[in-house]
């Protein structure tokens, strides 16, 4: 044995010596050494070690760049080398690995892009972490809703006694509009039409392209066009200042053009905002309509708990005060005192600017339909189980890859290779993959994204330009690359060289293992996705055909009829004149989406406020419940035959339920809302002349409110019922008579059904969102599997050759290569599906009416995963059971 | 000639590698200088001599064959280049002639 000399200080050397006095200086050391070790061994140690030490001057250490890199750069080199050349040597299992990861990559890609885009709303609006909204909270009758609109004077209220409030800005949502310039002869039709008070751009710090930010929404019958809005009628240089007719009626005058509205914002569609002080209501001091969404900048140094406590004392201060007006012996205590015993309630809260798109689901009377934090949650989810089903992958089939490189280690290893070396040849290779998958990721990624924006609703494009998104790309597929390349990696470093080199392969290592249980994780995620997407699609079947109490099929609405003025009765005999028709009905209101309004209502005499009766109110006209065949539980309908059903009022059974009432009970009741009035005895009252059956006229969401029904109003739209004929015949015949009645106007129309469809928007494209992800989870899981499948009949192409020699039939050698990979999927539905389960049941409690999940769904995913599993992996073994056994025993 | 300087020690480094031409290497060199000095040096003074005067081109250097020696290192054989005679030779002319200048001086003894 000869004398070591001292690892350490041959290491240091090495470590700071320049590459070609090296082996000089270490060869003269190390003579040195021997020689005095026979000496005393001590005495050697030390004399190596100064002679290292003084060895440590400038002229003798590498230049300061090649201390770190020399090295390994050049071990890098040849690292890249030699992936890629094992990539080529083994195409097939190359082109697996990639794809399934680049796949898993695109698809988190775009849900990535989607959740940024989700998340960004409204934040760019100038201090909108300011900026609040007050909404309300309320409950009648125990249930409970939300309302983004509040009552006219808490603006006022506000600004007079609330200092920490640096500006106030009311809104109004407005119906559609009809719009042209003075001199056009054609209306146009704006469906998203605002309010605004004169603050409102300096709240949003918003500027005009054209026109006074400060007092363009000043005065009555101003209007402020965005720049799509305003090329509709003007050139956008000459559209200031012009005059315009609004609804055929009323002359309003251009005093703004603005850019359109960021698509991630709460305005995204509105095109048209209108002076506040145009609307008769903005002035009224009445607290019990909530038509005005009040957004609050609060200045820097409150918090939204000053507004909090501030907004708690209004209704004590002002609200109650107020209906004290009109409601004897109505005080604040006895107020109070209601509250608690019926456990109702009414509040101001305050809501943040940048919480309303994600955090204020199923609130009423919104400016623009809000997502919910929840979805943001689910594709969330989604996201990173696409990726984990591609890390798997990954790994997978690297592990069982490298497996077979145990020969290629082990030489590696006799020649002087270390562990770390070893090491970071495969960390690179996994590394290099993953960024070729990367690469392949953004082209798919760009690709589909046309295709997902319109499925998804949204504009989002990858944002080639920013640096940051680059950088997080780059970190992200060096992460996954290591991680999902250092299993395989310690894995193969491991081995003894002896073993590697003896059989070529290893058994019994811990590799088999963890393949099987990421084979496990990756159908466990498959499995759970599948369930999820049957659910969802079970209820959203169950919505669309659930029966709603009307009848939405055959129903076309015309919209703006008014826009007929004082012929509107003569448009519709008219109408009914039509053989297709069957039968036509006038109002503003529809169970499907419109707008809606509530009214307060008291029981004859009794005026106390613990009997006020707060539910929604439509008016409707003589056809309205025939048209759509609502059914009556008791009474009558209206008929023209009785001068009195002026005053008749038909409510639903929610109402009678409300009024702890049976239906027949309810009949002849009489309610008044004209409780302002100083002459209590020349009241209006109405009197219940029937009871509706309960039609849903919410989404299915919600269950069915109370709601009361009478005659007159200004309708807006026709609710036309057509027979079983040629619907495009009725539909140009219709259009016949408009253009008669209204030769101005756009004939619009739509079917009742469509529009009950588009209410659950949400909902189909969450349903479409989860089919394209889950396909590509169980295309990644497949592509995993079918790999695996392959590795495992090559591998065991010896055996399989063997068996057939000695008589095995194929079927009985498929069946033993599939056998393994099927008690795998067995496992994963065991333990998949009733989490599976469990979470989706959570998602179904959001609706009011949902399906139990069906025993049958549960079967029908097992099935499907397995029939999946043995189709992928059959293939293969079929293939290697008819593969001649000569072929395999003949190489060696 | 201030560039073909030579220092006292890079000097008798010089003479052993060109007295053991072609053989000199490291822990020769050392082992000859300790024993005709009869002091210990440190090998590293050595190295840094020659890769000095292999930077002036006074001697150059050759790897020998892998022995079993030297934990299996190659040595470094250095020969003297005809440059690096010539400075040893202005050298020990320059230093013969100042010395043959000596008057004979006698030490009472």
């Amino acid at each position: 044995m000869k004398a070591q000399p001292p690892k350490r200080a041959l290491q240091f050397l090495r470590w700071f010596c320049r590459e070609d006095y090296l082996e000089e200086f270490e060869g003269d050391l190390i003579e040195l050494f021997e020689k005095h070790f026979e000496a005393s061994p001590k005495k050697a140690r030390r004399k190596f070690f100064w002679g290292v030490m003084r060895s440590l001057r400038p002229g003798f250490t590498k230049a300061f760049y090649k201390v770190n890199y020399s090295i390994t750069t050049a071990m890098f080199k040849n690292n890249l080398k030699v992936a890629w050349r094992n990539a080529l040597r083994q195409p097939f299992f190359t082109f697996l690995n990639t794809s399934g990861l680049a796949i898993g990559m695109a698809g988190a890609l775009i849900i990535t892009l989607f959740l940024h885009d989700e998340l960004s709303f409204d934040k760019m609006f100038a201090d909108a972490n300011r900026i609040y909204r007050v909404n309300i909270d309320n409950r009648t009758a125990g249930e409970t809703n939300h309302f983004a609109a509040v009552s006219s004077p808490l603006a006022n209220v506000m600004q007079s006694d609330f200092p920490q409030a640096e500006m106030i800005t009311r809104l109004k949502v407005s119906n559609s509009i009809l719009l042209k310039a003075v001199d056009a002869e054609q209306n146009v039709k704006e469906d998203y039409v605002a309010g605004a008070d004169s603050t409102f751009f300096e709240m949003f710090g918003l500027k005009l392209l054209y026109g006074n930010s400060k007092n363009a929404l000043q005065k009555p019958n101003s209007i402020v066009l965005t720049k799509t809005a305003a090329l509709k009628h003007f050139d956008l240089d000459k559209a200031l200042g012009q005059s315009m007719v609004l609804n055929n009626d009323e002359i309003y005058v251009v005093t703004g053009v603005m850019d359109d509205l960021p698509k991630n914002s709460f305005l995204r569609n509105h095109q048209v905002f209108i002076s506040l002080s145009s609307f008769e209501d903005a002035k009224s001091l009445a607290w019990n309509t909530w038509s005005f969404p009040t957004f609050v900048k609060l200045s820097p140094t409150a918090n939204e708990e000053n507004l909090q406590v501030y907004l708690s004392t209004v209704k004590d201060r002002y609200l109650i005060p107020w209906a004290m007006t009109f409601m004897p012996g109505l005080t604040v205590e006895s107020a109070k005192e209601m509250e608690k015993s019926s456990g109702d309630f009414m509040r101001f809260t305050p809501i943040a600017l940048t919480d309303i798109h994600l955090h204020s689901p199923n609130i009423e009377d919104e400016l623009s339909t809000n997502s919910d934090i929840q979805n943001v949650y689910i594709l969330a989810a989604v996201g990173l189980f696409l990726i984990i089903l591609a890390c798997v992958n990954f790994m997978n089939l690297s592990t069982a890859r490298s497996l077979k490189r145990a020969k290629e280690v082990g030489v590696r290893k006799t020649l002087g290779s270390s562990r770390s070396g070893l090491i970071k040849q495969f960390l690179t290779e996994s590394t290099l993959v993953a960024f070729v998958a990367l690469v392949l990721a953004i082209v798919i990624a760009a690709i589909s994204l046309p295709y997902f924006n319109q499925l998804a609703g949204k504009a989002i494009s990858i944002p080639l330009g920013n640096p940051l998104f680059w950088l997080a790309l780059l970190g992200v597929s060096l992460v996954l690359g290591f991680g999902s390349g250092s299993y395989p990696a310690f894995l193969m470093s491991r081995f003894a060289p002896i073993k590697g080199m003896k059989g070529g392969d290893i058994k019994g290592n811990g590799g088999r293992t963890v393949i099987n249980s990421l084979v496990v994780v990756q159908f466990a995620i498959s499995l759970f996705l599948m369930l999820g997407t049957f659910v969802v699609f079970q209820q959203l079947n169950f919505i669309q055909n659930k029966d709603l109490g009307y009848q939405k099929d055959q129903v076309l609405i015309i919209d703006d009829v008014d826009a007929t003025g004082k012929q509107i009765e003569a448009f519709k005999n008219q109408v009914k004149t039509i053989a297709q028709v069957e039968n036509a009905s006038l109002s503003s209101y529809l169970p499907t989406p419109s707008p809606r309004s509530a009214t307060t209502l008291f029981p004859d005499k009794s005026l106390g406020s613990e009997n006020a009766l707060i539910i929604g109110s439509w008016d409707v006209d003589y056809d309205y419940l025939s048209t759509l065949g609502l059914e009556l539980v008791a009474g009558r309908d209206f008929n023209r035959e009785f001068a009195t059903d002026s005053s008749a009022m038909i409510l639903n059974e929610s109402t009678a339920v409300l009024l702890g009432l049976s239906p027949e009970e309810a009949i002849g009741m009489r309610f008044t809302d004209d409780f302002h009035r100083e002459d209590k005895e020349n009241m209006r009252y109405f009197t219940v002349i029937g009871v509706v059956k309960n039609f849903h006229f919410e989404t299915l969401r919600n269950s069915i409110d109370a709601l009361s029904l009478t005659l007159g109003g200004k309708p807006k739209k026709m609710l036309v019922k057509l027979n079983a004929g040629d619907f495009s015949k009725g539909i140009s015949e219709l259009e016949t008579v408009w253009k008669k009645f209204a030769p101005s106007q756009p004939f619009s129309y739509y079917f009742m059904d469509d529009s009950f469809n588009n209410t659950y928007d949400a909902e189909q494209r969450l349903g479409k969102i989860f089919v394209i992800f889950t396909s590509l989870s169980i295309f990644i899981a497949c592509l995993g599997l079918f790999g695996l499948a392959a590795f495992n009949a090559e591998k065991r192409a010896k055996e399989i050759s063997i068996r057939k020699v000695l008589g095995a039939s194929i079927g009985q050698i498929t069946y033993k290569l599939s056998i393994d990979f099927l008690k795998l999927v067995g496992l994963a539905t065991i333990v998949s599906l009733p989490l599976a389960g469990y979470f989706m049941n959570r998602w179904l409690q959001d609706f009011s009416y949902r399906i139990e999940i069906p025993w049958w769904v549960y079967v029908l995913t097992a099935f499907m995963a397995v029939v999946i599993s043995i189709l992928t992996v059959s293939f293969q073994s079929t293939k290697a059971a008819m593969s001649s056994p000569i072929k395999a025993l003949k190489q060696e | 000639m201030s560039e073909h300087s030579l220092g006292e020690f890079e000097e008798l480094v010089l003479l052993l590698v060109a007295a053991n031409n072609k053989e000199a290497y490291g822990v020769l060199i050392l082992e000859n200088l300790e024993e005709k000095l009869g002091k210990k040096v440190n090998v590293s003074a050595v190295h840094v001599a020659l890769k000095r005067m292999e930077n002036k081109g006074f001697v150059e250097s050759s790897y020998g064959g892998i022995t079993n020696e030297r934990g299996g290192r190659r040595k470094k054989y250095y020969s003297i280049t005809s440059l690096g005679k010539k400075v040893l030779d202005q050298q020990y002319e320059v230093r013969t002639s100042i010395y043959q200048q000596i008057p004979k001086i006698s030490f009472g003894q």
